[in-house]
C-alpha cells in the first residue's frame, strides 16, 4: 500500500465522517439539552452542552478542514506522479512512452538518464517556482473538466506554449549545453520561450499520428501502464 | 442569519426576551427556537438546490476563465511547408497571427521528425528582412551606371530584345540560363523547357554543378540512374555510419541529430568520420581520420583492398548483381583486385593519405562487417577533381560488402539545396542532361523527349552546353552574350571569382533576385524582383528523393513575381508561349509527373492534391494510390523491380550494377614549395551558402559573426601568427586579406574558411579545376601561401 493511497483513504474517510457527524449534531435539539444536563462516555463525564459544541467542532470545522488538507494534499503532492496523470487514458501515450526503453523521445531519455527520479511529467509541466506551480495546477483543472465533460478530442494537442524555462532550470550553464554556440545565437528567443528548445532536440512525446484512435500504434499506447515498485516513491 | 442544520432556525433579536427564548450562548442575543419540522422543507431543498448550483457555476465559471486566459502560445494557425534552406528538406510548420508569420517549428509527421536547425527555426524572420528587391530595375545607362527603377513591361522587354539579338546574331548558343537548386521544380522544368526545347540551346545549367554534379555522375555511372537508393531512414537502422566528406553538425543538423538518436538508442553503433578538419561531427564520432585534402581516393581504394584481400566481399552479392570494368571494358573480379593490389594496400597509401594503415583496416573490417552499414556525404566528395571516382567509389565499397538494399545499408549522398535532386537533377536542368536521367548527347533519349514534348524530329540540340564555369568564361568571351540568372549569387559562389567576376561584367546578365545589393546583383544588367518561398508555391524534392509541396502563404512584396511568371513571360515574348502552355505551378507540377511517367524515375502517382494532405512522397511512385519507395532497386519497395529478382539494379540493360577501377590522381592542387599550405572552404551552422538570406537575419548574422581564416596552432607558430592577426592568402587564383583564428581543428598545413561572408570573399582565391566527368570544380582543395601582415 502505498503512501498516496493511505492519504487517499484517510481523505475520503474523514469527509465521510464530516457528513455523518454533521447529520447528527444537526439533529440535536440544543434548546432540550436542559433535559440531561451531562454526557458520560466511559469514563469521562462532560456537560452536554459542551459536548454538542466540541462535536459540531469536530463536525463543522475540525474534520473539514482535514478533509480538505488530505484532499489537498492528494492534489497538490499526488498529482506530482505520473501515476496520477496516466489515470485519464488520453494522458497513457505519454506514460507508456516515457517507460519504453526504445523509444527516443525527449521524455523517454530524460527517463532513462535517471536524472529525474520521481514525478517525472511533473518535472518538466510545472513551471519553476510557485506560481508556476499555480499555473500547472490551473491547467491541470482545465484538463480535468475537459476530460469530465468529455469536451476533448483525440490525439490531445497541447494548447499552451511549453515554458523553455523547465529546459533551462536543469540545462543552462551546463557545460554541454554552453559548449554549444548555436545556443548563444538564440538565448534571448529560448529564454523567453519565443523559440522551442523542441526544435532542435525533436519530439517530446508520441506523435499525434501515432495517438490517433485507429493507428496502429493505438492501443499499446493507451494500455493502462504498469508501474514498477518505486517508480511513485 | 445562520444556519446549522436543515431543521433549524436562528433567528437573532437583540433587545426584549420572548416566551419561549433562551439565552443564546455566546451572549449575542435571543434566539426562539422553533419545534424541529419533519424531513427538508421546500425552502431548505431551494437553498441546498442552489448551493449545489453556486457551487457548479463558480467551477464552470473557474473552467471557462482558465480557457479564456491561460496563454495559447504565439500563433493562431499551423500549416505545413518546407524549410527554405538547406537539402535535408525539414518539413515544418509554420505558424500565423494576423497574417504574419509569427513561428516556425519543425513538423513531428514530417520525415524530420520535428527537429530543425537554427536556420529553420528563424525563418520566421525572413519574409520580413530589410532591403527586399521590390521593383524591377534597369542599367539604363550600360555596364557601370546605377540601377533605375523599371516596370515589368520595360524589364522583361528589354531581356527578351537582348535574347532575341544575340540569338539573331549569333544563334541559340549565344545565350544562357543559370539556375539554382532553389527555384521551385515547375521553374526550373519550365526554364529547361523553354531553353533546350524552345529556344534549342542546352546552355542550361546551374549551381547544382557547383554541388552535386560529382553525385548525379557517381550515381549514374554505378547505378545506371542518378539520385540516392537509400533514406534517411536508413539512419535509424545503421549500425556503421560513415561520415566522409560531411560536416552534418553545421551544415545538416536535423541529420545529425538523427545519428546522435541512432547512437543513443543503440550504442554499439559506430560513427566514423573522415575528414581533414577536426569538425564537431568529428567530435561527436566513435573513429576520425583525418586524410591530408585531396588524397582519399586513396583511402577507399585502399579500404576495398581491404576488403577483398581478407574476404570481407559478399561473393554470392557480385556474382548475380555486379559488373566489373576497368572503363573502357569489362574485367573480372580478380583483375579488379589486382588493381587494388599494385599500388593501394594499406602501406603503400599510408603515407601519402597521412593516415594509419591500422586506421586503414580497422576502418575496412568495421564498414564490411557490421550488420549494416550507411555512409553519407557531401561536398568534401563531391567538389573535387575526382567527384565522380570517390562518388562512385564509395557506392562501389557498399557493393563489394553487399550492404546495400538492407535497411540501413546504404551509399547516401546528402545533398545541399533544398530542391537540387527534385528540380535541377531529375528535370535534367543541366547542359548535359535532359529530363529523368536522359542526356542531350544520346540521339535515343533526344528523340524521347521530342516526342513526349511533342516536338519536330531534330528540334534538340545534340551538343551539350557549357557548364557553370565555362558558362560564364563564355560570358566573358562572348559566345554567351546574354544570359538569365534566377535564384543564386553566382559572383559569390563560382571558384575563381577574380577571373568570373570580370567575366560577370562583360555580357548581358539579367538577374531574378530577392535583394537588390547581392554580388550578382551588382553586375546584373536587368533585375528582376522575386517571390520568395512562401510568397509562391510549388514543390521541393530534397535528397532522398522526396517531393514535398510548399504552399503560398504570404503576399509578395511590391511588383515581385514568382520565377514561373517571369519564365511564362519571357517564353511569350520570345515566341514559345506554345511550347510554354502550363502556366501555373499545379498545372506545370501535371505535365511534368506525366512526363517522368515515361522513364524509371516514374512519379506520376505524386499528385498536387496528395502532396498538399502529406509530408511528401518519394519516387518511384507511379500510381496516387503507391506510397511511395524508400529503398529503390528493391523488390517490395521499389515498384520498377522485376517480381521475384529481390535486387534488381535497373539502371543498366543488363541489370547489374558497375564497379570501376578508380586510379587515384594528384590534385593539381597538392602542396608545394610555393604553396606550402592547403585551404578547405566550408559552412557554418548558422549561416546557408552566400549569406544573402541568413545573413539579414539578425540572430544567425551576429551568432556567425564575420568569417575567419582558420589556422592550426603549428602554423600558428611556424609563420607567427597571432589569434585574430591581418594574414594573407595567396594561391595560383588570387589572394584575399582576412584575420586569422587559431584552432586545433586544422591539421598542422591546412587552412579554413566559410564562404557566406562577402568580406571575406574566400572564392576569390578557390582553384576551378573540374572534375573532367562532372565538370564540378575542386573547391575543396586549393594550395595556398600564407602571410602575416603589419
Amino acid at each position: 500500500m502505498t503512501w498516496l493511497l493511505i492519504v487517499r483513504v484517510l481523505g475520503t474517510l474523514s469527509c465521510v465522517l464530516a457528513i455523518v457527524a454533521s447529520w447528527f449534531v444537526a439533529r440535536r435539539n440544543f434548546g432540550a439539552l436542559k433535559e440531561s444536563p451531562t454526557i458520560s462516555i466511559g469514563i469521562a463525564t462532560l456537560s452536554a452542552a459542551a459536548f454538542w459544541k466540541l462535536s459540531a467542532f469536530v463536525a463543522i470545522v475540525a474534520l473539514p478542514v482535514a478533509t480538505i488538507a488530505t484532499a489537498n494534499y492528494h492534489t497538490f503532492v499526488g498529482i506530482h506522479e505520473v501515476e496520477a496523470c496516466s489515470q485519464c487514458h488520453v494522458m497513457r501515450p505519454m506514460a507508456n512512452d516515457l517507460h519504453d526503453p526504445s523509444s527516443d523521445t525527449l521524455a523517454a531519455r530524460h527517463y532513462k538518464n535517471g536524472y529525474i527520479p520521481t514525478g517525472q511529467c511533473y518535472a518538466c509541466h510545472a513551471d519553476y517556482g510557485f506560481s508556476g506551480d499555480m499555473a500547472a495546477k490551473m491547467e491541470g483543472f482545465r484538463h480535468l473538466a475537459r476530460y469530465t465533460t468529455r469536451t476533448y478530442e483525440e490525439p490531445i494537442v497541447s494548447r499552451t506554449r511549453f515554458d523553455n524555462q523547465q529546459c533551462l532550470k536543469c540545462h543552462q550553464h551546463k557545460t554541454a549545453f554552453e559548449s554549444v554556440h548555436v545556443h548563444h545565437d538564440v538565448i534571448e528567443r529560448l529564454t523567453s520561450s519565443n523559440m522551442s528548445c523542441l526544435n532542435c532536440h525533436g519530439r517530446s512525446h508520441p506523435t499525434r499520428s501515432s495517438r490517433t484512435p485507429g493507428s496502429p500504434e493505438y492501443q499499446a499506447l493507451v494500455k493502462p501502464p504498469v508501474f514498477a515498485e518505486g517508480d511513485h516513491e | 442569519m445562520r444556519r446549522t442544520g436543515a431543521a433549524y432556525h436562528f433567528r437573532i433579536r437583540p433587545g426584549k426576551r420572548e416566551e419561549g427564548a433562551h439565552l443564546d450562548a455566546d451572549g449575542l442575543g435571543y434566539r426562539r427556537v422553533e419545534p424541529p419540522a419533519p424531513g427538508i422543507s421546500r425552502r431548505d431543498l431551494a437553498m441546498l438546490l442552489a448551493g449545489v448550483a453556486g457551487a457548479n457555476v463558480m467551477g464552470a465559471a473557474t473552467w471557462g476563465a482558465l480557457e479564456a486566459l491561460l496563454p495559447a502560445g504565439n500563433a493562431d494557425t499551423w500549416t505545413k511547408a518546407v524549410c527554405r534552406f538547406c537539402g535535408t528538406g525539414c518539413g515544418i510548420q509554420v505558424g500565423m497571427r494576423d497574417g504574419r508569420v509569427t513561428d516556425v517549428r519543425g513538423d513531428e509527421l514530417a520525415h524530420n521528425a520535428g527537429v530543425i536547425c537554427v536556420k529553420g527555426s528563424m525563418l520566421r524572420a525572413l519574409p520580413y528582412v530589410e532591403g527586399r528587391l521590390t521593383t524591377p530595375m534597369i542599367r539604363r545607362g550600360g555596364k557601370g551606371s546605377a540601377l533605375i527603377k523599371a516596370s515589368w513591361d520595360e524589364a522583361m522587354s528589354l531581356v527578351a530584345a537582348k535574347f532575341q539579338e544575340a540569338i539573331a546574331a549569333a544563334g541559340p548558343d549565344s545565350v544562357a540560363f543559370y539556375g539554382s537548386g532553389q527555384l521551385f521544380t515547375e521553374e526550373s522544368y519550365t526554364a529547361n523547357k523553354l531553353f533546350k526545347a524552345g529556344i534549342r540551346t542546352n546552355n542550361v545549367d546551374g549551381n547544382p554543378r557547383l554541388c552535386m554534379a560529382s553525385a548525379a555522375t557517381g550515381y549514374t555511372q554505378t547505378f545506371g540512374k542518378d539520385e540516392p537508393p537509400g533514406s534517411y531512414v536508413d539512419i535509424d537502422h545503421a549500425e556503421c555510419l560513415f561520415v566522409i566528406g560531411a560536416n552534418p553538425f553545421h551544415c545538416h543538423p536535423p541529420l545529425h541529430e538523427r545519428m546522435m538518436r541512432r547512437k543513443r538508442l543503440h550504442p554499439e553503433t559506430t560513427i566514423i568520420c573522415v575528414d581533414p578538419r577536426r569538425t564537431d561531427t568529428a567530435d561527436h564520432a566513435d573513429i576520425h581520420l583525418s586524410p591530408v585534402p585531396g588524397t582519399d581516393l586513396l583511402l577507399l581504394n585502399s579500404m576495398a583492398q581491404v576488403m577483398c584481400a581478407d574476404g570481407l566481399v559478399d561473393s554470392a552479392f557480385l556474382t548475380r548483381h555486379v559488373r566489373f570494368t576497368d572503363g573502357d571494358a569489362e574485367i573480372g573480379f580478380e583483375a579488379f583486385r589486382a588493381f587494388l593490389n599494385a599500388s593501394y594496400t594499406p602501406e603503400q597509401v599510408s603515407q601519402e593519405l597521412g593516415v594509419t594503415a591500422a586506421d586503414i583496416r580497422r576502418v575496412a573490417y568495421r564498414f564490411a562487417t557490421a550488420k549494416a552499414t550507411m555512409s553519407l556525404w557531401t561536398m568534401g566528395m563531391n567538389q573535387r577533381t575526382q567527384g565522380t571516382a570517390l562518388n562512385a567509389m564509395l557506392s562501389a565499397l557498399h557493393l563489394l560488402t553487399g550492404q546495400i538494399g538492407r535497411p540501413g545499408a546504404t551509399p547516401f549522398s546528402v545533398t545541399g539545396q533544398p530542391n537540387a535532386c527534385g528540380g535541377v537533377r531529375d528535370t535534367g536542368a543541366l547542359s548535359h542532361a535532359l529530363p529523368n536521367g536522359r542526356v542531350v548527347a544520346n540521339p535515343k533519349h533526344r528523340e524521347e523527349m521530342e516526342a513526349i514534348w511533342g516536338l519536330a524530329p531534330g528540334t534538340l540540340n545534340p551538343k551539350p552546353g557549357l557548364a557553370a564555369v565555362d558558362l560564364f568564361k563564355a560570358l566573358g568571351e562572348g559566345q554567351v552574350r546574354a544570359a538569365l540568372v534566377m535564384c543564386t549569387n553566382p559572383a559569390q559562389t563560382l571558384p575563381n571569382l577574380v577571373a568570373q567576376h570580370a567575366n560577370l561584367e562583360r555580357g548581358f546578365l539579367a538577374v531574378a533576385e530577392i535583394f537588390g545589393d547581392s554580388e550578382t546583383a551588382a553586375r546584373a544588367d536587368v533585375l528582376l524582383p522575386a517571390a520568395l518561398w512562401i510568397e509562391k508555391e510549388g514543390v521541393t524534392g530534397q535528397g532522398e528523393r522526396r517531393y514535398q509541396y510548399t504552399p503560398r502563404l504570404l503576399q509578395a512584396p511590391g511588383e515581385c513575381r514568382s520565377d514561373l511568371a517571369m519564365l511564362v513571360d519571357l517564353a511569350e515574348r520570345l515566341g514559345h508561349g506554345a511550347l510554354i502552355s502550363a502556366r501555373t505551378p499545379e498545372a506545370v507540377w501535371d505535365e511534368w509527373r506525366k512526363v517522368s511517367a515515361h522513364s524509371k524515375y516514374n512519379f506520376e502517382g505524386i499528385t498536387y492534391a496528395r502532396l498538399k494532405e502529406l509530408r511528401g512522397l518519394q519516387w518511384p511512385c507511379p500510381r496516387p494510390d503507391h506510397p511511395g519507395t524508400v529503398r529503390r532497386y528493391v523488390e517490395g519497395d521499389d515498384p520498377l523491380v522485376t517480381p521475384g529478382s529481390g535486387i534488381e539494379f535497373y539502371g543498366f540493360p543488363d541489370h547489374k550494377a558497375v564497379i570501376a577501377t578508380r586510379p587515384y590522381v594528384r590534385s593539381p592542387e597538392l602542396p608545394t614549395t610555393d604553396y606550402p599550405l592547403q585551404l578547405t572552404t566550408g559552412r557554418v551552422v548558422e549561416q546557408w551558402h552566400s549569406g544573402t538570406m541568413t545573413m539579414r537575419i539578425a540572430e544567425l548574422r551576429d551568432g556567425a559573426g564575420p568569417a575567419r581564416l582558420e589556422v592550426s596552432p603549428a602554423d600558428a607558430r611556424r609563420y607567427g601568427v597571432a589569434e585574430g592577426a591581418r594574414v594573407r592568402l595567396t594561391s595560383r587564383f588570387g589572394s584575399i586579406e582576412g584575420q586569422a583564428h587559431i584552432t586545433d581543428r586544422c591539421r598542422p598545413g591546412l587552412l579554413f574558411a566559410a564562404f557566406y561572408d562577402v568580406k571575406l570573399l574566400i572564392n576569390r582565391i578557390v582553384a576551378d579545376h573540374v572534375d573532367p566527368v562532372s565538370k564540378e570544380p575542386e573547391y575543396k582543395v586549393t594550395a595556398v601561401k600564407l602571410e602575416v601582415l603589419a
